[in-house]
């Protein structure tokens, strides 16, 4: 539902932006562009030689987990800066559905004015609490005070503000817009004066303006903010959360994986790893269609739930299912569905994701995910074997002869050798981490650092002068569209705790709910709809301090919430009106979004059947687990 | 819950409290009651919203809550108590205190000392708190020095400085998150974790770590405290009932967790758990390398002299009671 930056897709928040930028704008560009790709490879750099070092026996690098913790902070902000910049920051992608012209623009309008005003408030909030923590001088390392880090929370704020003032649309819109950034700030200023504002005029404004394609952060920041000023406690309590989730230990292995996987996207890999597997499997019936669904799980893994591997592997296998003669309702539905496979196959992020926001070990989502998350590619798979086998049938009867390709050994161990590098990565990974060599985050600077290697010395698809900096500077918008997301989503949760809704909640839940197969069946329902309505990572933050309680309360076993949260979420991105991979294959093939609809129901109806196995069958999950 | 338990007043001031211990604790129970006494100390004017288990976060982002004003007060534990002011420092010097009535007879003696200098910090202190006793959890026994020194040990991600004094003396200090210590015991990251006989059973660390050693390491310390910010807009009267109700639940802790330490350790033994003993002749080597910890710390402090006045009167008790 939430839109990925990459490639100028559709449902970013709004139509085209201005190209044409001012000199300044372009230096400004230029500087963020170097530091933010400075700021990832400094963390791969520090998290690999904190490896090599304890290797060897050494301490590490003093203070380097600070160091990259506040360096990811920084990355995130900077990042969110530059999405803006490119005008693509993470929005609901229904301001498509909306008829062009003055619908549009005035839908446009509104959200830039409500988005603005709630950039201000988050800036203002932010600066706030960097006065406080400046009275205190708290160290990062190396004498550095924590207000000086936080320094980039106001500064890129204001520069998202400003960004989204000028990406508002023509004079009277981009006034209105302005207007609102001022109106924050003034609201900043006297936070008084919401004490006791209705809640329900208050969510209702942002709601529109979120369905009008106001960016997700604005959203979920200026609820949380205005919520908390509503309750008279200090703004600053947003920031404080965003900074508290920024600095937290293993949120360094999100951008690091995504890079990996824009890293992998480069080059002819994807090209590689399809050759792989049509030779192992293209003979089997629907073979080409196993393919596709295996190769976009093995990418899903890295890229996470951005969105990518439809853009990035969308057009090869859709030409490789044409050619092969399956329909083209089928293929579309069968790539919008595989966009999201993978998600439950480690490494993947949203199981990071979910390990720091429920505080379970991570290696245990890595094992608990594996069979799950293969039995919806298993489920994908044989709905694409059911086809072929049609398909031949058809085929037969027409013309009298099968058109199956053979297995032929010699090809297959080309395929497999040339495509070694890129299938030893998933295996490395996973051994360095359950080999006690690296956490879950090194870990992930290793996988950049293996990638990087393989994709400029032993491959040369990319180029480190000339390729390089454009794929940091890529993967640092999505980044940075992410993490903005989550910092402040994470304030919103903080208000959900401050006014103990977590609580209240489970209080009802227990006392009209007592069979846990019931509590179950509510979960999923509750989920389904969270998934129409969120995207999987601000879901993540939000809804899981919420049912992580109700969960321990119907016995259920923590890693198996996480596996069921995640599965049901992966349906989310297929659930129509307004789930992400429906947006991206509507972009990706060119076809109208009810097209793609039609086309993505049976997937929707075989993966609920999989969540429906998930859910209710805990041995899946906990099979691998152990005691 | 609390908030219905307490019915509020007219004029109700709601104090938001955050503590990592978990719902259902003995602390949780006894925090729980101190509120109670609030509200009918104070005719309701006055009534406690506790955030238990840790969702307020970990004790630093606690303690920053507290600066902006959205929590009023806190039980913290030394990791957030060194964030405030960094003599509490003292409180994780291994082998510093060698019993509990050694510690609660400095903790009373020192106890306006510790007051003050959080007074100076911002905070009202209501009473000190108790969560239990730390002892080294191994995956293999340890009897001697010599024997740490093979393994991993966790060292705090954040510390290097400590790191690299325990590197020098020949220990093998693995820097890992706290988040990743469980981990760390499962993939063999970690070899040997300091920590309390409750943690380590609730959060069932021991089960990788079947091992624990019988000399305690030091006291997990906290104090029950409220921002002066709030506190000074109380009236006097209610200060009163506040800083009573603190040392009520003090006393009960002081009395309640040294049992929960062996009970814990009786429960884990049933699962699997073997308490080693460290030969006698061995105790003074662990002294010797507490010294250089303790060394490490007090050089580490700005206010030598306050780390100082706390050890002479821990050893004017001993004097006292004969012991070593
Ligand atoms: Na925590
Ligand atoms: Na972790």
């Amino acid at each position: 539902m939430s839109a990925p930056p990459p490639a100028d897709a559709p449902a970013t928040s709004g139509g085209p932006s201005t190209r044409s930028r001012s000199t300044l704008g372009r230096w400004i560009d230029r500087v963020e562009s170097g530091v933010g790709g400075i700021l990832f490879l400094a963390i791969v750099f520090l998290l690999t030689t904190e490896i090599v070092l304890r290797a060897l026996g050494g301490v590490g690098v003093p203070g380097a987990l600070p160091v990259v913790r506040h360096l990811t902070l920084w990355l995130a902000f900077l990042g969110a800066a530059l999405a803006a910049s490119d005008d693509k920051m993470l929005a609901l992608a229904t301001g498509q559905l909306m008829p062009e012209g003055r619908w549009r623009s005035g839908a446009r309008a509104l959200a830039s004015t409500v988005a603005a005003a709630a950039t201000a408030l988050l800036a203002r909030a932010s600066f706030d609490f960097l006065a406080v923590e400046k009275e205190f001088g708290d160290v990062v390392a190396y004498g550095v005070p924590v207000w000086v880090a936080l320094l980039v929370l106001p500064a890129s704020l204001v520069l998202v503000g400003l960004r989204l003032v000028l990406h508002a649309g023509a004079g009277p819109a981009r006034a209105a817009a302005a207007l609102g950034l001022v109106g924050g700030l003034a609201l900043g200023h006297w936070p008084q004066a919401m004490d006791g504002w209705p809640v329900v005029p208050v969510l209702a404004v942002f709601a529109v303006a979120m369905l009008a394609g106001a960016p997700i952060f604005a959203v979920l920041g200026g609820v949380a903010v205005v919520l908390f000023a509503v309750d008279a406690v200090p703004m600053a309590a947003v920031p404080v959360e965003t900074y508290r989730l920024a600095v937290s230990p293993t949120l360094p292995a999100i951008p690091l994986f995504t890079l990996t996987g824009f890293l992998l996207a480069e080059g002819k890999a994807s090209q590689r790893l399809i050759d792989v597997f049509r030779a192992l499997v293209g003979w089997i019936p629907g073979g080409t269609a196993v393919v596709a669904a295996v190769v976009c799980a093995f990418f899903t893994v890295f890229t996470g739930g951005s969105g990518v591997t439809i853009l990035a592997l969308g057009g090869l296998l859709f030409q490789a299912l044409g050619a092969d003669g399956y329909r083209e309702r089928f293929s579309i539905g069968l790539l919008t569905a595989s966009g999201s496979l993978g998600l439950l196959l480690p490494p993947a992020l949203p199981l990071i994701l979910y390990g720091i926001v429920a505080e379970v070990p991570i290696p245990d989502l890595f094992l608990g995910g594996v069979l799950p998350g293969l039995l919806l590619v298993a489920l994908i798979a044989a709905w694409g074997v059911r086809e072929g086998v049609l398909m031949d049938r058809l085929r037969k009867a027409t013309t009298g002869v099968s058109h199956r390709a053979s297995f032929e050994l010699r090809t297959a161990g080309a395929a497999l050798w040339r495509a070694k590098w890129e299938l030893l990565l998933p295996g490395l990974l996973v051994g360095a981490i359950l080999g006690g060599v690296a956490t879950p985050v090194e870990a992930a600077a290793l996988s950049v650092v293996y990638v990087l290697l393989l994709q400029c010395v032993v491959h040369r698809d990319l180029h480190p002068l000339r390729d390089l900096p454009r794929v940091l500077r890529e993967c640092t918008v999505l980044v940075g569209g992410v993490l903005i997301i989550l910092c402040v989503a994470m304030g919103l949760t903080s208000y959900l705790i401050d006014a103990q809704v977590p609580m209240q909640l489970l209080e009802w839940v227990q006392a009209h709910v007592s069979s846990p197969l019931v509590f179950l069946l509510m979960l999923n329902l509750f989920l389904l709809l969270v998934g129409c309505l969120m995207d999987i990572f601000s879901a993540t933050v939000v809804v899981v301090p919420l049912i992580v309680p109700l969960g321990l309360a119907y016995g259920i076993h923590p890693v198996h919430l996480g596996i069921i949260f995640i599965a049901n979420l992966e349906l989310g991105y297929l659930t129509p009106p307004v789930g992400l991979n429906l947006f991206l294959a509507s972009y990706r093939f060119e076809r109208p979004l009810l097209s793609v609809y039609r086309a993505a129901l049976p997937m929707l109806a075989i993966l609920g059947i999989g969540v429906l196995l998930i859910t209710y069958v805990p041995w899946l999950t906990t099979a691998l687990l152990g005691s | 819950s609390i908030a219905t338990v307490c019915a509020p007043a007219a004029s109700a001031t709601t104090l938001k409290v955050a503590t990592l211990a978990p719902e259902g604790s003995v602390w949780d129970q006894a925090y729980r009651d101190m509120g109670q006494a609030w509200a009918d100390g104070t005719d309701g004017a006055v009534t406690l919203r506790l955030y238990g288990g840790g969702v307020a976060g970990d004790e630093p982002a606690t303690v920053r809550k507290m600066r902006i004003g959205q929590l009023h007060g806190a039980v913290l534990t030394v990791a957030g108590l060194q964030v405030i002011d960094p003599v509490f420092a003292v409180f994780e010097i291994p082998m510093f205190f060698d019993s509990y009535a050694e510690l609660e007879h400095v903790l009373d003696a020192m106890r306006p000392d510790f007051e003050q200098r959080l007074d100076a910090a911002g905070y009202a202190m209501l009473g000190w708190s108790q969560a239990g006793w730390v002892h080294l959890f191994s995956t293999e026994p340890v009897r001697t020095v010599d024997e740490l020194k093979t393994l991993k040990l966790y060292s705090w991600a954040g510390d290097t400085s400590t790191a690299t004094m325990w590197r020098q003396n020949g220990f093998q200090p693995v820097s890992v998150a706290s988040t990743d210590i469980l981990t760390g015991l499962q993939t063999g990251m970690l070899e040997a974790v300091p920590t309390t006989p409750l943690a380590a059973a609730s959060l069932q660390w021991f089960r990788q770590t079947p091992y624990m050693q019988d000399l305690g390491f030091a006291p997990l310390v906290g104090a029950i405290m409220v921002s002066k910010r709030a506190f000074s807009r109380l009236d006097p009267v209610h200060q009163k009932v506040l800083r009573q109700a603190g040392q009520t639940t003090e006393d009960r802790l002081f009395e309640d967790v040294p049992a929960r330490d062996s009970e814990a350790v009786a429960e884990m033994s049933k699962r699997g758990l073997e308490v080693v003993e460290v030969p006698a002749e061995h105790e003074q080597a662990w002294r010797d390398a507490a010294e250089i910890f303790a060394d490490h710390r007090r050089q580490g402090l700005d206010d030598k002299a306050f780390l100082d006045r706390v050890r002479a009167v821990r050893d004017a008790y001993r004097a006292a009671h004969d012991t070593p």
